[in-house]
């Protein structure tokens, strides 16, 4: 008995690990040579093992009871028991699934919100591209800006002018232009290729297709040679090859290009497209093919889209010029039957046309 | 709930240094944090207060022994750990108790607990079997073993609490309690 008491408390000084050096490698010794000494030790620490965790686990449980007390459980248990109203408890089972609907839904709304306001603008080009077009154009045409582009340190003494292009329909000083060239003009001038001025008034205005024609009145002004080209009448095909002339700079600047589409901006058949390098200023100007028609009155160019300039068709000029008294015109454009201008080079073409386009100077 | 949980629930790190550090605050903070997301989850599938305090803790036991254990891993939140453990431990609670819960109603994300639960279920055998024996030991000898073993006091301490005459006797009271409670331990069940 005494001495089992002594082996128990040696085996569990052992397992504490409270022996000193030379005793625990006697105890070792013991063990290795005596297999019940072992058994014994095997069996006292897993039993000592149990006892331990038992010991944690109870304090454990009494910490957690303690924590337990602090938590006023009764106002827990009252908040986050079953709702009796079946919409509470909806809501509560499924917060997350709510949540992404909810979020579907606003994403849908966006979307939705977003393409109604694509469609909108969409509808508003269209209206424009009916009627006339206006905002547009407004941003878009080719109305050179004289303040933007003249430098600052010669600042005109009279600010806020717009230019653009005009040509000549009569001989006699009719010319025709864009209408957003002059439109809220307070007086108009033209300029000719030598840098003669001369004061223009608006004479007709055609909003449906951008078409103004303005006479020159000046005293200075002598009536021009005949006409070298004839406007013509029937559309042209695609691919036609073309050029303008138009004042983007103080100089006259030529332009080729091609018809790109029988259509202009959106589909809008009153108008060609034409694949050819326009800037503020061409507005108004001519648009020529090789025989030395015209074709069509420059007018604006797409904004976001390359190398898509949009011109309309000549015919809509000849409606206007008709709309204008036939004994005001003197002799007709149209009398002209073949092109004077036919089997030239471009070269000499241009150089004939270059004096019946005028660069068109507005001041409001 | 949420208002509840995000305003005192304590991070998922401080509560494992805690608990590594034996922090009583740490432990507190986490029971008190995570209590009312079970607590729901509880009410919500056929349970009352009381149990939702027994899986609670349970669980927690578990989350204790898993860190202080040294092989955890933080592979998920450990909100997530334990609602996947008082949840699997409820679900069995229930099939015990042929109370079926056909459709759980769940709150939070789960994730796979079994291994942890199986070891937990073996620990838990050792610690119900323990307690047994302690209870059929009888006084004072329950006294002492736990002083000894649990209290970590000396053979002094206890000799002088007991009024025993000298540490000897104390010595071979506590031997005599032990072997009995060595023969509860390991006599009953297996």
């Amino acid at each position: 008995m005494r001495n089992e008491i002594e082996l128990e408390s040696i085996i569990e000084d052992y397992l504490m690990g409270k022996l000193s050096q030379a005793e625990a490698t006697a105890f070792e010794q013991l063990r290795s040579t005596d297999p019940s000494v072992d058994h014994k030790v095997v069996a006292h620490k897993f039993f000592l093992d149990s006892l331990k965790e038992y010991g944690q686990v109870l304090s454990l449980k009494e910490q957690m009871n303690a924590a337990h007390q602090q938590m006023d459980t009764a106002q827990l248990t009252e908040e986050l028991k079953p709702h009796p109203s079946l919409l509470i408890n909806l809501w509560r089972k499924n917060k997350s699934a709510i949540a992404i609907a909810a979020s579907f839904v606003l994403l849908a709304m966006v979307a939705v919100y977003s393409v109604q306001h694509n469609t909108k603008q969409n509808g508003s080009y269209e209206m424009m591209r009916r009627e006339l077009a206006k905002i547009q154009k407004s941003q878009s045409t080719l109305i050179r800006n004289f303040k933007n582009s003249s430098k600052a340190d010669t600042a005109p003494v009279r600010p806020a002018k717009f230019g653009g292009t005009g040509f000549a329909l009569t001989p006699n000083g009719y010319l025709c232009t864009n209408l957003h060239v002059i439109n809220g003009a307070d007086s108009v001038y033209v300029q000719n290729s030598k840098g003669d001025s001369f004061k223009a008034k608006v004479v007709y205005q055609d909003p449906q297709y951008d078409i103004a024609i303005i006479k020159i009145v000046d005293k200075d002004f002598s009536s021009l040679s005949a006409l070298p080209y004839k406007l013509k009448r029937n559309s042209i095909g695609m691919g036609e090859n073309v050029y303008t002339l138009g004042f983007p700079k103080d100089d006259a600047v030529l332009g080729e290009g091609y018809i790109s589409s029988r259509t202009g901006h959106a589909g809008d058949t009153t108008a060609y497209q034409v694949s050819i390098p326009v800037n503020p200023g061409n507005s108004g100007g001519p648009l020529l093919d090789n025989q030395g028609n015209v074709i069509g009155v420059i007018s604006a160019k797409e904004n976001q889209v390359d190398g898509a300039a949009f011109a309309v068709k000549s015919k809509y000029v000849l409606d206007a010029l008709n709309a204008i008294p036939s004994d005001s015109l003197g002799r007709k454009t149209a009398s002209v039957k073949r092109s004077p201008l036919q089997g030239l080079t471009r070269t000499k073409q241009v150089a004939k046309i270059q004096d019946y386009v005028f660069m068109i100077k507005v001041y409001n | 709930m949420s208002k509840k949980l995000s305003s005192s629930v304590p991070t998922d790190r401080e509560v494992v240094l805690g608990i590594l550090n034996n922090s009583e605050d740490a432990l507190n903070k986490l029971y008190v944090g995570y209590y009312p997301m079970v607590l729901q989850f509880i009410l919500n599938n056929n349970g009352e207060q009381e149990d939702a305090k027994d899986v609670y803790q349970e669980a927690i036991i578990i989350l204790y022994n898993k860190i202080k254990g040294g092989n955890f891993e933080l592979s998920s939140k450990l909100k997530t750990y334990i609602y996947s453990v008082c949840r699997r431990i409820w679900l069995k609670k229930l099939s015990k108790e042929s109370k079926k819960a056909v459709n759980v109603t769940d709150f939070e994300d789960i994730e796979a607990v079994e291994t942890d639960l199986e070891r937990h279920e073996e620990k838990d055998k050792q610690f119900e079997k323990m307690q047994e024996a302690l209870l059929h030991l009888g006084e004072p000898c329950k006294t002492i073993i736990q002083d000894f073993y649990i209290h970590n006091l000396s053979m002094q301490d206890i000799s002088e609490k007991f009024g025993y005459t000298n540490t000897d006797n104390a010595k071979t009271q506590k031997y005599k309690c032990l072997q009995r409670l060595k023969k509860l331990f390991f006599g009953l069940g297996s």
